[in-house]
């Protein structure tokens, strides 16, 4: 659970995570193994397919949630089953103490529940006098350690067997060895007691089926099944958002939840619960059954048409096991009580604008979480709109207002970057770097060098580069340069030109454009990422323009994917839409509209590999072209964990340099590893962030834009 | 003659190995019992676990074997007692209450299963047979391969049907008991049986 009360704290809190080998090395082994297996169980099924599927069924039943929830109630109560509805987390929790009252219980065993954590439904029993025990052994582990979870199916995943067996043995009064079948068989043992002596068992549900009333739960370890067999009173606490039509969208979900979460076909149990069931002890033989549902906040949500989408969650964790950051740092640093992407989303939601505005901060855009998810929520999106209305309602902070001005602007904007080539003179010694910049602009930034502005940008170049190209061609493209090429990286955009006029393009790039304006929306300045937006729309006339090629894969897949989003409201919508199809990244350009093939390059020696830009095969399913490309022109060496995130992340890497350092070094060990000579990427962001890396690893790779390597070895 | 879906047979039994299911085949339902008085006769007596500080619920962790047969008809239970009795073991239909400690084996009939993820379904409205499948360290399973469907969705109609009648409990059982919560080791046996059995039953 993270609590840190301001941004200071809260790195504070994360280097602790950082400098924690034991949870270092765990997230590690299991991001790299998670992904190995998720593809491999994954591979008999339809997996895009399967999930636009549940995204729309979500969808559907979001929309008529009242209609199930009236539905629900009927069903199940007409089995013999009593159903509430809670608006707030303490009407829950009032209503289950008092269930417990009226039946006089005294001794609670729990299944694994989220919303039960969300409602802080263990609190209030116990301030009610009542005993509570967890029975997922995870949950158990962690709650006799006073701690939350760290994952949503993992719960203990942050914990050693060392540590298991030292709270196994503090509880059991004797000394229990760090063996994990010995401290399963602990558990074993420990909480038979506890169910035999239960006389109230609370689940979680997964499903709420609404035209049969069932309630159901997968578990692997079969917690769930004792815990609604046992007791003479069960009951279900879930969300209202857990509300299904039927059987049907349930067995769907069940295709892609285990796989997403566990890497498993199926959970070893799933139990449908219709109705109350048989149960000896009670005057009636039939189970005391409730069913709570919640809702916090969920209604309110579904009126919100940008971030009602994070209500199709169907708790898998998938978001938490593919992001780069919580692998650093963990649930405890990445979570509230939900963790992962959808944690920062729903911790804004469910837990507040206090407990929420560090957490938001800290998602890196990577977008592996929307690639993962098993409701296709775009979980990336709603995390820099929850950013904005921070910002909205809170204020900026300087460096974000400042960057806003400065970019709707782009005169003053394109001024100072002149005018920095000029400030940095005593920082860069001459050389491409920045090296002595006072500690306060560097806070940090050790884990790289920072590149120098260039000397003469791109657009100042231009009119004598154009002078020289062909006039004639079957093309009209317009470069599109993004400001790090344009000012930092020039001689990448020529590189381009050159592959590009020498295959019938004729170029041009209006000067009246602008940074595509991804760096603010990501801060959340609205404003700001409307104007730059209509700026660049309006430099490139749809009539002047078959295509719109950038060599940046971030303000590629931001132009292409989100423009019209950010113009959803405004008049210029069309012809956002107009401009986002035109737009297409550098590698998939040159392969599959001009139809370069390995025959246009001289195949040399130079050993290459590669990282593939966040942006570009998430964002954009850019995924084969950049691979083919290197091999026509070199000998590609394939490298672990290419789609990982270099560390990058425009502005993340200034917020949270102590991870973005990590994940460069990580990036980096791998690519080293291939023993190639040169590394290239698709992304001048990327390229910046591996060549500073590598600045200060001594230069063991050359790197470079891709579109260097091909003008290079372009015949 | 039942009809049976081949393909969905082999699917089954390719699915079950990774899931830690042991799949024997049979021809019939008297030799599925026998095969589970056999998996009883060869297993280690229960270990007993206490309900209560140094309280166990019944047995004295002694030789008397307990199995459970708690969803089977009247003439199927004469049969298996028939079988198990004389082998000194302790035959149940019900009180599964009364043994919290563990039993030694649960031996009960199927009413579906779905190929493609190794899963049976048993419907468990009766306490007994929720119970046994729990508390015994082994549950064997009789499963006629004409119950064998494809995918999930190939028993949408027999679970509606159950579900909209209801009161029902219907469990999908797809391995025993298992987590992974320590270190992410996968470990057998958490709450529910360390083993789980599946004869196929020809027909």
């Amino acid at each position: 659970m993270q609590s840190a009360k301001s941004m200071n704290e809260y790195h504070g809190e994360i280097q602790e995570s950082l400098d924690n080998s034991f949870l270092r090395q765990a997230l590690d082994k299991f991001a790299v193994a998670y992904k190995a297996n998720r593809l491999t169980i994954f591979a008999d099924i339809n997996e895009k397919e399967l999930i636009k599927e549940i995204a729309d069924a979500k969808d559907e039943s979001l929309d008529k949630l009242e209609d199930l929830y009236v539905q629900f109630k009927a069903e199940a109560e007409k089995r013999g089953v009593q159903v509430h509805r809670a608006d707030t987390a303490a009407q829950a929790n009032e209503i289950i103490c008092k269930i417990a009252a009226e039946n006089n219980c005294k001794r609670i065993i729990k299944s694994k529940s989220m919303t039960a954590e969300e409602i802080h439904l263990n609190h209030a029993l116990e301030g009610e006098g009542l005993e509570v025990a967890e029975t997922d052994l995870g949950e158990w582990i962690i709650q006799l350690r006073h701690e939350g979870p760290t994952h949503m199916v993992m719960p203990a995943i942050h914990l050693s067997k060392g540590q298991v067996a030292d709270t196994f043995s503090d509880e059991t009064g004797k000394k229990q060895e760090s063996d994990i079948s010995l401290l399963v068989k602990v558990a074993r043992r420990e909480l038979r007691a506890k169910f035999a002596n239960a006389d109230m068992g609370i689940s979680g549900a997964n499903f709420l089926i609404a035209d049969t009333g069932t309630v159901g739960i997968c578990t692997n370890e079969g917690n769930g099944r004792l815990t609604s067999t046992l007791p003479r009173v069960h009951v279900a606490v879930a969300g209202i958002d857990k509300l299904t039509p039927n059987i049907h969208d349930a067995l769907r979900v069940i295709k892609v939840l285990p796989r997403s979460a566990t890497a498993q076909a199926i959970t070893t149990y799933v139990s449908w619960m219709t109705g109350s069931a048989e149960h000896s002890l009670n005057p009636d033989k039939r189970k005391i059954m409730h069913v709570v549902l919640v809702d916090n906040g969920r209604t309110a949500m579904l009126k919100d048409e940008l971030c009602r989408s994070a209500l199709r969650c169907v708790r898998c964790g998938a978001c938490a096991n593919v992001c780069p950051v919580y692998r650093l740092v963990g649930g405890h640093k990445m979570g509230y009580v939900y963790i992962g992407a959808i944690g920062l989303i729903l911790t804004y939601f469910f837990h507040g604008r206090e407990n929420a505005r560090n957490l938001v901060q800290n998602c890196i855009n990577c977008e592996a979480c929307k690639d993962a998810c098993s409701a296709g929520i775009d979980l990336p999106a709603i995390i820099h709109e929850i950013r904005a209305r921070l910002v909205e309602e809170e204020g900026a902070p300087l460096s974000s207002t400042l960057l806003s001005t400065v970019l709707e602007n782009r005169k003053l904007f394109h001024s100072l970057l002149r005018f920095g080539k000029f400030a940095q003179r005593p920082a860069t010694g001459g050389t491409k770097f920045i090296r002595h910049l006072p500690e306060v602009f560097m806070k940090g930034q050790g884990f790289r060098a920072l590149p120098a502005i260039t000397a003469k940008p791109f657009r100042d170049r231009w009119a004598e580069i154009k002078r020289i190209l062909p006039t004639e061609g079957k093309l009209r493209v317009g470069i599109f340069a993004g400001c790090a090429q344009d000012f930092i990286y020039p001689e990448q955009l020529e590189a381009a030109v050159k592959v590009l006029s020498a295959n019938g393009c004729i170029l041009d790039f209006p000067l009246e454009q602008s940074c595509c304006g991804l760096p603010v929306r990501m801060m959340g300045e609205r404003k700001a990422a409307e104007s730059t937006a209509i700026r660049n729309i309006r430099a490139f006339d749809p009539a002047r323009f078959d295509y719109i090629v950038t060599l940046c894969a971030s303000c590629a897949s931001y132009m292409k994917n989100t423009y019209t989003e950010v113009l959803e409201h405004h008049n210029m919508r069309t012809e956002a839409q107009q401009y986002a199809t035109r737009v297409r990244d550098f590698s998939s350009f040159v392969t599959d509209v001009l139809g370069l093939t390995e025959e246009n390059f001289t195949k040399s020696g130079e050993t290459v590999c590669y990282h593939s830009a966040c942006h570009l095969c998430r964002g954009l399913g850019v995924v084969k072209q950049p691979r083919y490309l290197i091999n026509a022109a070199a000998e590609y060496k394939p490298a672990p964990e290419e789609d990982v995130c270099c560390g990058f992340g425009g502005s993340y890497s200034m917020k949270f340099p102590e991870i973005s350092g990590q994940l460069l070094d990580m990036k980096l060990t791998n690519l080293e590893a291939t023993g190639a000579s040169t590394l290239v990427a698709d992304c001048p962001g990327c390229v910046m962030q591996l060549r500073g890396g590598e600045e200060k690893r001594g230069n063991k790779l050359k790197v470079e834009h891709i579109a260097e390597l091909l003008a290079r070895q372009l015949k | 003659m039942a009809n049976i879906d081949k393909e969905a047979v082999d699917l089954f039994q390719q699915k079950a190995a990774p899931v830690s299911i042991k799949i024997v085949e049979v021809p019939g339902l008297d030799e599925a019992m026998a095969y589970a008085l056999e998996v009883c006769e060869k297993k280690q007596p229960c270990e007993l676990i206490p309900v209560a500080e140094g309280k166990f619920s019944a047995g004295d962790g002694g030789d008397a074997r307990v199995v459970c047969v708690p969803n089977l008809s009247d003439k199927e239970y004469k049969t298996f007692a028939d079988l198990g009795q004389p082998k000194g073991f302790t035959i149940l239909r019900k009180g599964m209450r009364s043994y919290l400690s563990g039993i030694d084996v649960a031996f009960t009939t199927a009413g579906a299963a779905i190929a493609d993820t190794a899963t049976t379904i048993i419907e468990s409205i009766s306490e007994e047979v929720r119970l046994a499948t729990m508390l015994a360290e082994i549950h064997v399973i009789a499963l006629k391969k004409s119950q064998i469907k494809k995918s999930s969705y190939d028993v949408e109609d027999y679970l509606q049907k159950i579900m909209e009648k209801g009161p029902a409990y219907t469990a999908f059982i797809s391995g025993p008991s298992r987590t992974a919560d320590i270190e992410r080791v996968l470990t057998i046996g958490v709450h529910g049986p360390l083993e789980l059995h599946i004869a196929l039953v020809e027909g």
